[in-house]
């Protein structure tokens, strides 16, 4: 799991009311630190609330900062941007598919041991993460916290060499991805079910990461610009993570599971495949579901991306490099998708680019009470068990939802 | 031995058995440990991937909690190796409980080493800072932001934002062998000329490269990206000389500002009191 969480003591004596996960992240203030800095500082600092997904604190902090501006960007930066999304989608998921969850479907303690267990697995799965991670690399100029992405473009793009390789590279991560995918469908998964809302983003057309309209399969659909307004952030007391929950409303859940269960009709033809290899029907409201879900969002990346790639290859793309733009006062609210749910930023700036006011809202706090909620249910189910079991599936439970503790303390 | 187990009662030939692990006890003890930070440095040893695993074979991993669930059996160490900064109170007793039970300390990266961008509050609002994030700041651990070495003495740093996995690589077996690897003081614009990089500085783009502790292979200036010094200032880094480079490229408010994102400002005026 990224970053810190435990468990109050008291749900593991069973005390199912009061399910709550105890995080014991230190504040780092990011949004604080924030006020009074230069607006170019800004995605280089956001980037590091996490070491997993920096690609999308980095690129939805831009997207916030263009917005506030009123800066254009071209085509091609568009589609540089959405093949770092998918880079970041691929890596991220292969990670926590495999080294983090495995473990638990397979009732591991040590991620390290499934690696001996599964030495030809393992090796899969380094193959689909590194085709993420190279996306990241040769567009992004580093893996972690990467480098080129800037308001208005980007300070440099790869060459056609470099774009040819990365299509043999996921070629083969395709291949790859569908003999991982088998693996994984052959796992059952333990059965729960909460009916729930599903939120991601909705562009009416694709299978959205980078745009598009607040979504739900209860009926919202708000532009990004209402979110503050139909959503609420709160803190309670003696609490490091503000939780997200909708107006009048109930918790509701993100990521691949949401996005999944509301866009599967957008889905390549080889994730819609795989999808319907594993007979599981929509909506689905089993939230280990999410880990499979990712798996599907694996392929679909991968074949989104060599599609992409495909485009590029034949393009000029010195249209993505920064063009000159006005720094201008205003408001940018902007959205993506990252690997764990729609991540939001609100960035105020005064007309010489200083930053007056922002605002960062992440996946985890956002699903962190539905996790709650979800926890006091599952305890039912697994009361009866030996205490040191019970933990290890609270525990397994919790990894199914894919929590970024870093994210969500920032 | 053979001899003296084949006379005594199976119960001793177990105990024999259990503590065949001789070999993997002669392994080196090694534990990575997370305090408050985005777990980046760590993922970049995850992320070198095969080559990772085989260094992790080479070590008996005692304690890596971004990995696993298995509770730490608090047993000496031969490296503990920390990544990010010391903010709460579990944070500082992890790391000092650490440090007691290793025969080396080294730490991971900018928010270990040099307070990393949390540090960013200590030059403004301070502690106030938390005003602007939280409306219940009572019962919220907000400190100062220090850097480890304030707290235990570090043996060696990998610097960076993140990390350079391969200098990982190439360092760590010298600690593995318990000695403290020598680092060469060369700037980062060593690498960056042999990639054949254009210098950003003549092109009139400030850059901190000349002052900066290089082993990056210059990543950032590679993208065009001046360098910000998330390294640190190299032994002989010559401040005073960067600064008169730099006054027709950036307004001094503009270097200060720049030196905040990751940690170097106090390092600077530290340098610069004892020119």
């Amino acid at each position: 799991m990224e970053g810190h969480a435990g468990f109050m003591a008291s749900v593991l004596k069973g005390d199912v009311k009061s399910a709550k996960l105890e995080i014991k992240e230190g504040i780092r203030l990011i949004e604080g630190i924030l006020i009074g800095r230069h607006y170019k500082d800004v995605p280089i600092i956001v980037q590091r609330i996490c070491g997993i997904c920096p690609v999308v604190h980095n690129l939805t902090a831009i997207k916030a900062l263009e917005k506030a501006m009123g800066v254009k960007i071209s085509q091609e930066t568009k589609d540089l941007r959405k093949l770092l999304e998918w880079g970041q989608i691929i890596h991220s998921h292969a990670l926590h598919l495999f080294f983090l969850s495995l473990a638990d479907l397979l009732d591991i303690d040590n991620d390290l041991k499934v690696v001996e267990k599964y030495p030809e697995e393992t090796k899969m799965a380094i193959k689909i993460r590194e085709f993420g991670m190279e996306i990241v690399k040769v567009i992004g100029g580093r893996v972690i916290h990467p480098l080129t992405n800037e308001v208005g473009g980007f300070k440099k793009v790869p060459t056609k060499d470099e774009i040819k390789k990365l299509i043999e590279q996921g070629n083969e991560a395709l291949e790859t991805a569908e003999k991982l995918g088998a693996f994984f469908a052959q796992f059952k998964f333990p059965d729960f079910e909460r009916e729930t809302e599903y939120v991601c983003l909705n562009s009416g057309d694709d299978y959205a990461i980078y745009e598009g309209d607040v979504a739900s399969n209860k009926g919202l659909h708000i532009p990004v610009e209402k979110f503050e307004n139909n959503f609420h952030e709160l803190q309670k007391p003696n609490e490091v993570i503000k939780r997200v929950e909708v107006k009048n409303r109930n918790v509701y859940m993100v990521g691949a599971i949401a996005r999944v269960n509301n866009n599967s009709k957008w889905l390549t033809p080889k994730a819609e495949l795989y999808l319907e290899s594993l007979n599981y029907s929509l909506p689905d409201y089993n939230p280990f579901h999410n880990v499979i879900y990712q798996m599907v969002e694996v392929i679909h990346s991968i074949e989104k991306s060599l599609i992409t790639l495909g485009l590029l290859e034949n393009m000029n793309l010195s249209g993505a490099i920064t063009k000159d733009y006005k720094v201008k006062e205003g408001i940018g609210v902007a959205a993506v998708e990252a690997p764990r749910g729609t991540l939001y930023y609100h960035i105020d700036l005064d007309h010489n680019g200083y930053v007056k006011n922002a605002n960062i809202i992440t996946p985890t706090a956002q699903s962190l009470s539905h996790l709650e909620m979800d926890i006091a249910l599952y305890l039912n189910d697994i009361m009866d068990l030996p205490e040191e079991k019970r933990t290890q599936k609270l525990r397994g439970f919790i990894r199914a939802y894919d929590p970024c503790i870093s994210c969500a303390v920032h | 031995m053979e001899n003296k187990n084949q006379n005594e009662d199976p119960k001793e030939e177990k105990v024999s058995i259990a503590s065949e692990p001789i070999k993997a006890e002669a392994k080196p003890k090694i534990a990575i440990v997370a305090l408050t930070s985005c777990e980046g440095c760590q993922f970049a040893l995850l992320d070198l991937g095969e080559k990772f695993l085989e260094l992790v074979e080479k070590v008996e991993m005692i304690d890596w909690g971004m990995i696993e669930d298995e509770e730490d059996p608090g047993v000496d160490l031969d490296i503990a190796i920390v990544e990010g900064t010391p903010i709460t109170e579990e944070n500082v007793e992890t790391l000092k409980k650490l440090r007691k039970r290793s025969k080396l300390l080294v730490v991971l990266g900018n928010c270990a080493a040099m307070g990393g961008i949390p540090e960013i509050k200590n030059y403004h609002e301070g502690k106030n800072t938390i005003k602007h994030v939280y409306r219940y700041i009572q019962g919220i651990e907000n400190t100062e932001i220090k850097e480890v070495d304030n707290f235990v003495k570090v043996d060696f740093v990998f610097p960076g934002c993140p990390i350079t996995a391969e200098e990982f690589l190439k360092y760590f077996p010298d600690l593995l062998e318990g000695r403290i690897p020598d680092r060469t003081d060369q700037p980062v614009c060593v690498e960056c000329k042999a990639k054949g990089n254009r210098c950003l500085l003549l092109d009139n783009k400030p850059c901190f490269g000349p002052m900066i502790q290089g082993g990056c292979d210059a990543v950032c200036p590679t993208s065009k990206m001046m360098c910000q010094g998330c390294r640190g200032l190299r032994p002989k880094g010559n401040v005073k000389a960067m600064r008169a480079t730099l006054k027709k490229m950036m307004t001094d408010e503009e270097f200060e500002n720049v030196t905040e994102i990751f940690g170097l400002r106090d390092d600077i005026s530290e340098r610069e009191s004892k020119m």
